[in-house]
């Protein structure tokens, strides 16, 4: 068992680096920076960064991309479902904010071995900060046997000051596509 | 009377809307937890005095749903004035305990103070709030309060909420396989669909690369004329692709969401599917294609689209909407010049702001938070997710004050016999 848990091994923060890489890419297209990578195998896999900008649906996070490369990559070679839920089980993600409620549950319903994030996502967090979906459900079979909630091993605070730096960045610089009263831009600011 | 009037008829009696709160409501027969005060009838002259005292000594800092001052009616018309002096021991009776600066105001004007007990929490629902006034009067303010229809839709607005329902039941059934969920995207200032899309989790269209071009633009819309039915939709599940892979799912995904691999496919072909494609993503996904669509150079540099469309806030009423036209009427007429053929860059709204989405299943944790992210002004489902869902049932995203957008959430009770084929 690798020793993500403890301190962060030598992969550990290569891989999220390559997350943060992923986020910086989002800045310079002037989308909320975050970023991650999949790992399978020691192997980066599929990689993705926030496009909710761009696409005008708020839904495109970073993990939502990388999970799509996946899903059509693994179906172009012909995996079944069942083999596509075997190959999820044994992912890693490597992304640079806490997985946001709806991500954290779309990582549960795919069957994700474990997740490292770096700063925690106090407003929309998944993992910890509002709801706990990576715990899975208290009650893992229900009468009629129907599995509930998986759950996935989760680890934060992996290069957390990176990760909010760049937030911290984006954000003072304004960020133009936030509804009007929240922030101003920095040319207006009176800060 | 023709057929469609006797269905309306027979939907008024058995259709309903119920708001579903931001906590759990307490019911009905269940007491609501109560606090102990101090309360004392009062000369009416001496209100205003006496209330600005106790404010000052008496502060009721975690009671603040409560009324300080209730006007009770007596027999023959006759009423009475009491006023809260001051929180009280839980435990014993006495009058005693009561602090004492409290005490001295009680004294100098001759007051008898007696304990009463009030809610110790604000009500979550205008039910619990009829509730709590029957032991002292409290005040009701649910967070989404702007949001129309909380405190009740009139009977037009009734019907409306029940058309765009019935759309999405018929779309939830309009598969060749198992009933799937549907998602039906609303515009309500002009009643007007924007999107709509069923589960698609075992087969969709793969989208083209140029996502304009396998874009179709819904122009559903409802009529309240003197047509028989209130609905009219020209582009109910008209996928040939969709109809010709043959929907095979074991019912609505947010039901199952884990379930995905365990569905067995029987199409060799069929190469497509895709765990998290629920209904409201993919009608999510639909409207982020037709605002593209209609509105195709806007939105990559923050120019000045998002500072027009950004005036209309979340409750923006379509008369509200006309008004910021006009005071921008320079502004708005520049920025048509600029998008030639596109409809007017001030409708424009932000994601999913001011609009409804009629869904037959409660939400999965993830379509819910999915519609938290998009600014859905309010969620309409007709059957409660007992597995997964997120509105109430496993979960209550509404009610999670850390989230920077909060929807109304309203289940809309009809009869089960709709989910079989024949509507």
């Amino acid at each position: 068992m690798a020793s993500h848990e403890e301190d962060c091994s030598p992969d550990t923060l290569a891989f999220m680096e390559l997350a943060i890489q992923q986020a910086k890419l989002a800045m310079d297209s002037l989308e909320v920076p975050v970023g991650c990578v999949i790992v399978e195998d020691g192997k980066v896999i599929a990689s993705g960064r926030n496009r909710t900008t761009e696409t005008r649906n708020a839904t495109r996070h970073a993990e939502m991309e990388a999970i799509d490369i996946l899903l059509e990559h693994w179906q172009k070679n012909g995996l079944s479902k069942l083999e596509v839920a075997e190959k999820f089980s044994n992912c890693y993600l490597y992304v640079t904010c806490e997985p946001c409620i709806m991500c954290a549950a779309a990582l549960s319903i795919l069957g994700i071995k474990e997740v490292c994030y770096g700063c925690a996502n106090d407003k929309f967090g998944g993992c910890g900060s509002i709801l706990s979906l990576h715990l899975g459900s208290s009650e893992p079979l229900k009468s009629h046997g129907v599995p509930q909630g998986k759950g996935f091993k989760c680890t934060g605070g992996i290069m957390a000051s990176e990760a909010v730096s760049l937030l911290r960045t984006f954000y003072e610089q304004g960020n133009p596509n936030a509804p009007k009263p929240h922030r101003p831009l920095a040319p207006q600011a009176t800060r | 009377m023709n057929k469609n009037d006797t269905d309306r008829d027979r939907d008024r009696d058995r259709w309903q809307i119920l708001y579903i709160p931001d906590k759990p409501p307490i019911p009905p027969n269940q007491q609501q937890p109560t606090v102990n005060v101090f309360a004392s009838i009062i000369d009416p002259k001496l209100a205003n005095t006496l209330i600005r005292r106790l404010n000052q000594i008496a502060p009721l800092e975690n009671l603040r749903h409560v009324k300080r001052i209730r006007k009770k009616q007596l027999e023959g018309g006759k009423t009475e004035l009491l006023v809260i002096l001051c929180l009280a021991s839980e435990n014993d009776n006495h009058l005693d305990t009561m602090q004492h600066d409290v005490r001295e105001l009680v004294n100098s004007y001759q007051l008898s103070a007696f304990i009463t007990k009030v809610c110790k929490f604000p009500a979550s629902s205008k039910e619990e709030w009829e509730e709590q006034c029957k032991l002292w009067p409290t005040s009701y303010h649910p967070p989404t309060y702007n949001i129309d229809g909380i405190t009740g839709f009139n009977e037009e607005y009734s019907q409306s909420v029940f058309s765009f329902m019935r759309f999405a039941v018929e779309l939830a059934k309009s598969g060749d396989g198992l009933v799937t969920n549907a998602a039906v995207i609303v515009d309500p200032s002009v009643k007007k669909v924007i999107a709509s899309a069923r589960d698609e989790i075992c087969s969709w269209n793969i989208p083209t690369n140029n996502q304009t071009n396998s874009f179709k633009e819904p122009d559903t819309c409802i009529s309240h004329s003197n047509s028989n039915r209130i609905i009219t939709h020209d582009t109910l599940p008209s996928n040939g692709s969709t109809s010709e892979l043959k929907q095979l799912c074991t019912g609505a995904s947010c039901l199952y969401p884990w379930q995905w691999s365990e569905q067995e496919l029987y199409m060799p072909n069929s190469s497509c599917w895709h765990p998290l494609r629920h209904a409201a993503i993919v009608a999510i996904e639909c409207s982020a294609a037709r605002d593209r669509q209609l509105f195709p150079d806007l939105g990559d540099n923050g120019d000045k689209s998002f500072e027009l469309d950004q005036m209309h806030s979340s409750t923006s009423s379509p008369a509200k909407r006309q008004k910021v036209n006009l005071e921008n009427v320079e502004d708005t007429e520049k920025l048509d010049t600029l998008t030639e053929g596109c409809h007017s860059v001030a409708a424009r709204p932000y994601l999913c702001t001011g609009y409804d989405i009629y869904l037959v299943w409660e939400p999965c944790t993830m379509c819910a938070m999915a519609l938290v992210h998009q600014r859905i002004r309010r969620i309409f489902y007709a059957f409660p997710n007992p597995n997964a869902g997120a509105l109430g049932s496993v979960h209550r995203l509404q009610g999670e004050k850390s989230l920077n957008h909060h929807y109304a959430v309203f289940r809309v009770l009809l009869p089960e016999e709709v989910l079989s084929v024949e509507l």
